[in-house]
């Protein structure tokens, strides 16, 4: 069997154990070694396996990865996703879809802080659909909104996934969380318009609401420094060069601990809490890097990734061709992967593709995250559209799913966007001076 | 068990906190950062992880796709415990490996860059974490389970 036979059956008994229930960083861990085995013998593989651990524990652009998590977990437990809606309530109050663009900020910077999407959408599930829904939002459009708007949280720096892309990629972080912001803005303005549109479409699901007075507006948007406070650390203290991802992650993480506590929104037990739900989901992620690694470690070994790029150069794809099918299989994955396995197992074979045909890896990392938010909310296994759902068993799944499908097509806009003009990513990186 | 992981785990992740704080401070207010910063997070980064990773088995915090559920749910109590039986291979032979790699790390006395810290240190939390994982796995393939 040739090598990359073994390759292209390695990559095909990785999908049969994914889907078979096996975890998938078991399912990486197994097929990885047995496949490094067929292609180079058991004794190399076992070798492998033993030292691919320890990769892990020199691996210190990944302490970014708890230490944000710990921001967030702080962050959501206090009353600060509260305090953020109501200011953002406050900006948008008198126009047509107010609550629900509302939402879209609110999500946008407290996605930034938290850095995953399920926690964003799961905060602003309790926050956010019950305060539209007693405005009289239609109920799939409101928990539509929050399901898309929280995948904001995995493309606004700093953001976890692409701490883990920065280190598959070989990529600088800084260089990446700057790259993502302009993305992220125009990410979270394209929802701002498409709320616009649906409510112009279909006014009788976005009931305008009453307006604010201007004091209780000016007093509602004060609430919001503590979020802003510590965006500004984690992200402009990257940007200004004042502190590496990992000093920013600690210092941030410390200070919004230190504003729970002084502000009384958070006791020992909350903190505690928020300590061990991070320690548990960085174990979880982490065993999934292990298991990417060891298959990885296989797949460079059968060249695949250099196969599939003399393939294409072979056949002379157009680059937009080429752009497209890599989309297509990441439309694909969305349906049934998380956006964190998706990244650590295709990124070792698209990247050199991309780069292949004359896009940068940095641009590719804010493409490849853009791919993820769809995955997000794509059917069948939409994360966030189920955690809206299992916090509001009463709106039926599909409901919410037809609601993220005006959202989607800002995603997609995106995506053309950034097909087109790839400056909108690479712009900022290069006047910042990285 | 599973709380103690979660504690233990917790407190090196505090003091990876902060240490990285710590030096910040430090380095901006007198311009002497702490040595050696670099190899602890490290060092505590890694047995944050790994002291954790039994914890993960334990709650069955895994990333699982569910999907064959709806189409075959009588065949999930079996599976999962085939899962089971395949991490724990997989864990103990990380263990086995990984137990031969610490040993010569020892025998050669190896250590960090920077504090030199001896690289056994890695080792100890990472093959408590492995053995744990696979202790758990275990536990996990021999508890029944109806399906959901």
């Amino acid at each position: 069997m040739s090598i990359t036979a073994i390759g292209v059956l390695g990559i095909l008994a990785l999908l049969a154990a994914i889907v078979a229930r096996v975890p998938i960083g078991v399912a990486l861990a197994l097929t990885g070694f047995l496949g490094y085995a067929a292609a180079d013998g058991w004794s190399k593989a076992l070798k492998m396996l033993g030292s691919v651990p320890y990769d892990l524990a020199s691996a210190y652009s990944l302490s970014v990865v708890p230490l944000f998590l710990l921001m967030g977990a702080v962050a959501s437990r206090g009353i600060m996703a509260q305090e953020l809606f109501d200011a953002a309530n406050a900006i948008f109050s008198g126009f047509r879809g107010a609550l629900a663009n509302a939402t879209t900020g609110a999500c946008a910077l407290f996605g930034g802080i938290c850095g995953s999407s399920i926690a964003d959408a799961a905060t602003f599930s309790k926050v956010a659909i019950p305060e539209m829904r007693r405005h009289g939002y239609d109920a799939s459009f409101a928990g539509g909104t929050v399901a898309s708007a929280g995948t904001l949280a995995i493309l606004i720096p700093p953001s976890v996934l692409t701490a883990l892309y920065a280190i598959v990629a070989e990529q600088s972080l800084p260089k990446l969380y700057a790259a993502a912001f302009i993305p992220g803005v125009i990410l979270a303005a394209l929802y701002v318009v498409t709320v616009v549109v649906v409510a112009h479409a279909r006014p009788d699901w976005v009931p305008r609401v009453a307006a604010m007075p201007l004091a209780q507006r000016l007093h509602a948007v004060r609430g919001m420094w503590k979020l802003a406070l510590l965006f500004f650390i984690a992200v402009c203290g990257i940007y200004l060069g004042w502190f590496s991802p990992t000093e920013a992650a600690a210092v941030a993480s410390f200070t919004a601990i230190v504003i729970a506590i002084a502000t009384r929104s958070m006791g020992g037990r909350g903190l505690l809490d928020a300590f061990m739900e991070t320690v548990y989901a960085t174990a979880t992620v982490f065993f999934i890097v292990v298991g990417a690694f060891i298959f990885s470690r296989f797949i460079v070994l059968t060249q695949f990734p250099t196969g599939v790029v003399t393939w294409v150069q072979h056949h002379h794809f157009s680059p937009l061709f080429v752009v497209l099918l890599v989309m297509l299989l990441y439309v694909s994955l969305g349906t049934f992967l998380d956006e964190v396995s998706t990244i650590l197992i295709t990124v070792p074979v698209t990247l050199p593709l991309i780069t292949s045909i004359g896009y940068d890896g940095i641009w590719f990392g804010i493409f490849v995250t853009v791919m993820c938010t769809i995955g997000l909310i794509s059917p069948p296994t939409g994360m966030t559209v189920f955690v809206i759902q299992a916090q509001n068993p009463d709106i039926p799944v599909g409901n919410i799913y037809l609601g993220t499908l005006p959202f989607l097509a800002a995603d997609f806009v995106l995506v053309a966007l950034l097909v087109a003009f790839p400056g909108i990513a690479l712009w900022m990186p290069r006047v910042l001076g990285m | 068990m599973v709380k103690l992981c979660g504690w233990l785990a917790s407190a090196f992740l505090a003091a990876m906190m902060l240490l990285t704080v710590a030096d910040v401070l430090l380095r901006a207010a007198f311009n002497r950062p702490l040595r050696g910063t670099y190899d602890l997070v490290e060092l505590l980064l890694c047995a944050t992880f790994f002291v954790a990773l039994p914890a993960v088995f334990l709650r069955d915090d895994h990333i699982v796709v569910d999907s064959i559920d709806r189409y075959f749910p009588r065949a999930v109590p079996w599976l999962r415990r085939l899962a089971g039986v395949i991490a724990l291979i997989m864990l103990a032979l990380m263990v086995w490996q990984g137990s031969i790699a610490a040993r010569d790390t020892w025998s050669f006395g190896d250590v960090t860059s920077d504090l030199s810290l001896p690289k056994i240190l890695f080792w100890i939390p990472l093959l408590f974490g492995l053995a744990g994982g696979a202790v758990a796995a275990l536990a996990v393939a021999l508890r029944i389970r109806s399906p959901k």
